[in-house]
C-alpha cells in the first residue's frame, strides 16, 4: 500500500470530531460563563492555527453569529414570559395570551436575574457553536465520509456537497444583491427586494445542482448499488438510531429502566451494523488516511478535559456552574481552568495552512 | 470500430420541448478531434450529452435512433456504467467538484468504479501530469482559477481512462489564458495518448487548428459530412478572423492559424491603410481623476485616470486581477474610491459578469419591464427598443433560464440598459457569446453611442476591442501601462487582434474589406 495522500490538515478528521465532542462536553459540564467564554477562545485559537485556505473559514464566524441570535431570541422570549425574579429591572405593557394559544402572559416585569440567567445559558449556546464551526473550518468533510461504514458513503457524499454550496450561496448572494443595486443605477427599490434577491440566488443553485448530478452520474457515482451486506448494515443502523431516540425519549420522562434497555439495544445495533458492513463489498478507496499514533494520542488527551470536569463535578466543585440568583461575579477557580488545556493539545503539531508558494504564485498569475 | 463513437438516425427532443437534435449520422473514427461548431440552440450541447447517454437518461425526453460507444449502445447503458469508456467535462467549472481537494476529487472517478489501489495510484499520478495539475493537488478547488479549475475536471474525467473526451463549451468560461492552457492539454492529450476528443466550441480562434475534422450545426441538424476545419469553417461567420480574410482574399485553403496567413500574406497583395481621421467625441459624460480603490485592506487601483466622453467606446484590457471589474465596479458607484475624484453626473449602469444575478423573471420582456417598473417608469417603447437592438425580439416571450449563456448576457444588458442611462458599463460581455450574439452586442453599442451614449468594455476578447472600441486602456496591477485610440493600443502589443499581426495597419476583417473597394 501507498502512504497516504499529503494534506494540509495534521490530524485525521475523526480525531478532530473527537476534540469536537470533548470541547462541547466541556462546556456543558463547565457551564459558568467564564469557562465557555475560555472554551470560545480555545476554539478560536484552533482555527487560527489549524483551518486551512478556503471558504470553509467562514463557517466560525458564521455559526457563532448564529449562536448569537438565537441567544439574543432565548434572552427576549425568557425576559417577557418568566416574572419569578426577585429584582425588577423595569416593566413593558403586558398581554395575556387566549387560553386557546396557552394563556401565559407576554409582557410586564423584566427581572435582572432572569436576564442574566437566560443570557448565561445563551451563552453555553454560543459556546457549542463556536466547537462546531471550529471544526468544520478545520476538518475535511469527505475524510470523515471515508471513514463511515460503506453503507453511509452514497448519503454522506450528498451531504458534504450539499454542504459545500453554503460558501457558494453566501457568494452568490453578495453579487445579486450588487446586481440588484447596479440595475437602477443605484436608486433602492425596497419593495420586493427580498423576492429579487432570493429567486436568482435559488435558480442559481438549481442549474449548478443538476450540472454537479450529472457530473457525478458521468464520473460512475452509484454504478454498484448496494450489496446484500450493506443493506442489512443500512437496517441495523436504523433500529439503531430509532433505539436511541426512544431511549433519549425515556431519559426525558425519567423511564430510567427503558432508557436502559434502549441505549443497550441501540449499541448492539449500532455494532452489528458496523460489523455487517465492513464485510460487504469494500469501495475502493483512494490513498486511504489511517489514524495515527498522533490522533490517537491527541483523541486520548483531548478527552481528559471531560474527564477531569467530571471529577470536578462529583467533588461539587461549586464554580463550575453560575446562577444568577442572588446575582454575584461568577467565580474562577484555576483547577478547572487546567482541567481545560488538554483541548488545547492539537497546537502540539503546525498546520501546512496555505499551499506552497510557487503553486499560489501560478494561480495568481492566472486567476 | 470499437474504440469509437457512432451515431446512427438520432432525434431527440426535450420533454415539452422542440426537436434538438434531427437525423444525426454521425462516426467518429478513434484518436480523432472532432469540433463541433454552430450558433448558440443549434443542437451541438445535446449532440454531446448523447455520447454518454446523459441524453437520454439524465434529461428524459423523446429519443430516437442509436448511439454507440466502444460497443455499447447508450440505451441500454445510464451514464455512471459509461464512466470507464466516455469522459464528460461541463463549461461550468464551479460545477463539477464533489471532494474539497484536487486530489481526492480527481480519484472519485476511480473510486466508484473500483480497481487495484497500485495501478489506481499510477493512473491519478499520469493523469495529473498530463493535465499539468500535479502542484495543484492539496488545494481546495475552491481557490482555484478556473482554467486551472477546469484542467482538474479533465483530470478527473480522464482518470477512468476512457478512449474518448467530451467536452462541452471547457473554455466558455475562462479568460483567454486560462482557455489555451485547457486546448493546449487537450491536443496533448491527443496527441500522448491517442484520446478521441469531441468538443463543442465558440472561441475558434484556438480550438479550430488542433481539431481534425468539424461539423457544423445548424438548426439541429448537421448539414454536410465531417471535413477539414479550414472548410467547414470558411463561410462560418464566427470563424476566427484569419479564415474570414483568406475567404476574403480567395486563400485555399483558408488559414486557420496567425503562422498560416502570414505565409499567405507574404505572397499576396495587400491593401495599404489610408489615413483616417479619428472619430469625434462629444462632452465629457463621467471623468475618474486619480481614483485609488481598496477592498479591505489590499490595494486594487492605484491613480487611475479615464475621461468617458459622450459617444466613445472604451475598452479596458489586462490579465485577471489587473482591477478591470473594480474599476467599473467603482465607476458605477457599488465600491468608494478611497482617494480621488469621480466627476460627472451622468447616470450609469453597470452589468455585472454573470448574468444569472439579475435574472429572475419568467419572460425576457418581462425582464426587461421589472427595471422600468423598478424606476417606477412604464415605457413600452423603450423595451421593444432594446428587445430590438440587441436581437431578442424572437425570443421575447422565453424563461431567461432557458437561453444560452450569451443570449442571456444580451438580456441581462438589455435589462439594464433600459434605464436608460447614457453610461453603459459592461464586464466581460461576451463570455460565452456566439458569433450571432457578439454581432447583436456589437450593434447595439454602436446604437447607443450614436444615440450620445458611451460604453465602458471590461474585456479579454481583443476581437471584439478591435471592431468597436475608440479607445482602450491596459490595466496591469491596478495601474493604467498603456491609454490611447484602440487602433494604436492594440496593435503594437503582443496580444493583437489577428487581422494586426497579418496585415500591419488593420484590426479587422471589415476594415480590410473596405480598403479593397475602389475609393
Amino acid at each position: 500500500m501507498h502512504r497516504p495522500a499529503a494534506t494540509p490538515r495534521p490530524f485525521h478528521s475523526v480525531a478532530w470530531l473527537v476534540w469536537a465532542i470533548a470541547a462541547a462536553a466541556s462546556v456543558q459540564l463547565a457551564p459558568s460563563p467564564v469557562y465557555v467564554a475560555l472554551v470560545v477562545g480555545i476554539s478560536w485559537v484552533m482555527v487560527e492555527a489549524h483551518a486551512p485556505d478556503g471558504p470553509y473559514r467562514q463557517a466560525f464566524p458564521i455559526l457563532v453569529g448564529l449562536g448569537l441570535v438565537f441567544g439574543v431570541f432565548r434572552v427576549a422570549i425568557a425576559a417577557l414570559t418568566t416574572h419569578n425574579g426577585l429584582h425588577i429591572l423595569f416593566t413593558v405593557p403586558q398581554a395575556t395570551m387566549p387560553d386557546i394559544l396557552g394563556g401565559f402572559t407576554v409582557g410586564g416585569s423584566v427581572e435582572s436575574d432572569i436576564v442574566l440567567q437566560a443570557a448565561a445559558v445563551a451563552f453555553t449556546v454560543i459556546g457549542v457553536m463556536a466547537v462546531f464551526g471550529a471544526v468544520n473550518t478545520i476538518w475535511s468533510h469527505y475524510e470523515l465520509v471515508q471513514s463511515t461504514p460503506r453503507s453511509f458513503y452514497e448519503l454522506g457524499v450528498v451531504v458534504t456537497v450539499a454542504l459545500a454550496y453554503i460558501p457558494s450561496t453566501i457568494e452568490s448572494m453578495r453579487a445579486v444583491r450588487e446586481a440588484d443595486r447596479a440595475r437602477t443605477g443605484g436608486h433602492a427599490v425596497r419593495r420586493g427586494r427580498i423576492l429579487r434577491s432570493i429567486l436568482p440566488v435559488l435558480e442559481r443553485g438549481m442549474e449548478r445542482s443538476v450540472a454537479l448530478a450529472e457530473s457525478m452520474d458521468s464520473r460512475g457515482f452509484g454504478i454498484r448499488g448496494p450489496a446484500r451486506a450493506d443493506v442489512e448494515a443500512g437496517w441495523c443502523v436504523l433500529l439503531a438510531l430509532l433505539a436511541f431516540g426512544v431511549g433519549f425519549l425515556a431519559l426525558i420522562g425519567n423511564g430510567a429502566t427503558t432508557a436502559l434497555i434502549c441505549g443497550i439495544i441501540g449499541t448492539a445495533a449500532l455494532v452489528a451494523g458496523v460489523w455487517r458492513s465492513s464485510l460487504g463489498v469494500q469501495r475502493r478507496t483512494y490513498r486511504p488516511r489511517q489514524l495515527q499514533a498522533a490522533d490517537w494520542l491527541l483523541m486520548g488527551v483531548v478527552v481528559l478535559s471531560p474527564l477531569a470536569l467530571g471529577v470536578l463535578t462529583a467533588a461539587d466543585n461549586p464554580t463550575l456552574a453560575w446562577y444568577a440568583s442572588p446575582v454575584t461575579w461568577p467565580r474562577f477557580d484555576p483547577m478547572v481552568a487546567m482541567a481545560l488545556v488538554p483541548l488545547l493539545a492539537p497546537l502540539a503539531r503546525r498546520a501546512k495552512l496555505h499551499a506552497d508558494s510557487p503553486a499560489t504564485e501560478m494561480s495568481a498569475a492566472h486567476s | 470500430m470499437t474504440g469509437g463513437l457512432t451515431y446512427e438516425g438520432v432525434s431527440f427532443g426535450y420533454p415539452d420541448g422542440p426537436t434538438a437534435i434531427t437525423d444525426i449520422d454521425l462516426s467518429i473514427p478513434p484518436g480523432d478531434i472532432l469540433l463541433v461548431v454552430g450558433t448558440s440552440g443549434s443542437g451541438k450541447s445535446t449532440l454531446l450529452r448523447c455520447a454518454n447517454g446523459l441524453v437520454p437518461h439524465a434529461s428524459g425526453g423523446r429519443f430516437r435512433g442509436s448511439v454507440t460507444v466502444a460497443g455499447r449502445s447508450t440505451r441500454a447503458h445510464p451514464p455512471r456504467e459509461l464512466a470507464d469508456v466516455v469522459g464528460f467535462v461541463h463549461q461550468d467549472p464551479e460545477a463539477q467538484f464533489v471532494v474539497d481537494r484536487v486530489e481526492s476529487d480527481i480519484a472519485f472517478g476511480l473510486e466508484n468504479l473500483g480497481g487495484d489501489p497500485i495501478g489506481m495510484r499510477r493512473r491519478l499520478e499520469e493523469v495529473m501530469d498530463a493535465l499539468g495539475v500535479a502542484h495543484l493537488r492539496d488545494r481546495n478547488p475552491t481557490t482555484l482559477s478556473g482554467g486551472e479549475r477546469q484542467r482538474c475536471a479533465i483530470a478527473g474525467a480522464l482518470v477512468t481512462a476512457p478512449s474518448i473526451l467530451v467536452l462541452d463549451e471547457p473554455t466558455s468560461q475562462l479568460d483567454p489564458q486560462g482557455a489555451e492552457d485547457v486546448l493546449a492539454a487537450v491536443a496533448r492529450l491527443n496527441a500522448d495518448l491517442g484520446t478521441t476528443v469531441v468538443l463543442a466550441e465558440h472561441r475558434l480562434e484556438r480550438a479550430a487548428p488542433i481539431a481534425d475534422t468539424a461539423v457544423l450545426m445548424t438548426a439541429s441538424r448537421i448539414d454536410r459530412e465531417p471535413a477539414a476545419p479550414e472548410l467547414v469553417l470558411a463561410e462560418y461567420p464566427g470563424a476566427p478572423p484569419v479564415t474570414r480574410l483568406g475567404h476574403l482574399l480567395g486563400w485555399n485553403p483558408a488559414p486557420l492559424t496567425v503562422r498560416d496567413a502570414r505565409r499567405w500574406a507574404s505572397i499576396a497583395e495587400l491593401p495599404v491603410p489610408r489615413p483616417q481621421s479619428g472619430p469625434t467625441f462629444g462632452d465629457s459624460l463621467l471623468a475618474a481623476r486619480g481614483v485609488e480603490v481598496h477592498l479591505g485592506d489590499a490595494p486594487i487601483l492605484h491613480d487611475v485616470s479615464i475621461d468617458i466622453r459622450a459617444g466613445a467606446v472604451i475598452t479596458l484590457l489586462g490579465r485577471n486581477g489587473a482591477g478591470k471589474s473594480t474599476l467599473l465596479r467603482c465607476l458605477a458607484g457599488l465600491i468608494p474610491a478611497r482617494r480621488g475624484t469621480i466627476d460627472g453626473t451622468a447616470q450609469r449602469a453597470y452589468v455585472p459578469q454573470d448574468p444569472s444575478s439579475l435574472l429572475f423573471r419568467p419572460t425576457v420582456r418581462e425582464e426587461i419591464a421589472e427595471t422600468l417598473r423598478l424606476l417606477g417608469r412604464r415605457d413600452p417603447d423603450a423595451i421593444e427598443h432594446w428587445l430590438d437592438t440587441l436581437g431578442l425580439t424572437p425570443l421575447a416571450d422565453r424563461h431567461p433560464r432557458s437561453l444560452s449563456g450569451g443570449e442571456r448576457q444580451r438580456v441581462a444588458i438589455a435589462a439594464v440598459a433600459v434605464g436608460g442611462a447614457p453610461v453603459l458599463l459592461l464586464d466581460e460581455p461576451t463570455r460565452g457569446m456566439d458569433a450571432a450574439s457578439r454581432h447583436a452586442l456589437e450593434r447595439a453599442i454602436a446604437r447607443h453611442t450614436d444615440a450620445g451614449g458611451a460604453v465602458v468594455l471590461a474585456t479579454h476578447d481583443v476581437e471584439l476591442a478591435a471592431r468597436c472600441a475608440h479607445e482602450a486602456v491596459v490595466l496591469g496591477d491596478g495601474e493604467v501601462v498603456a491609454a490611447g485610440p484602440a487602433a494604436t493600443v492594440l496593435a503594437d502589443s503582443l496580444f493583437a487582434p489577428q487581422i494586426a499581426k497579418v496585415v500591419p495597419g488593420f484590426l479587422t476583417v471589415e476594415q480590410i474589406a473596405a480598403a479593397l473597394e475602389p475609393a
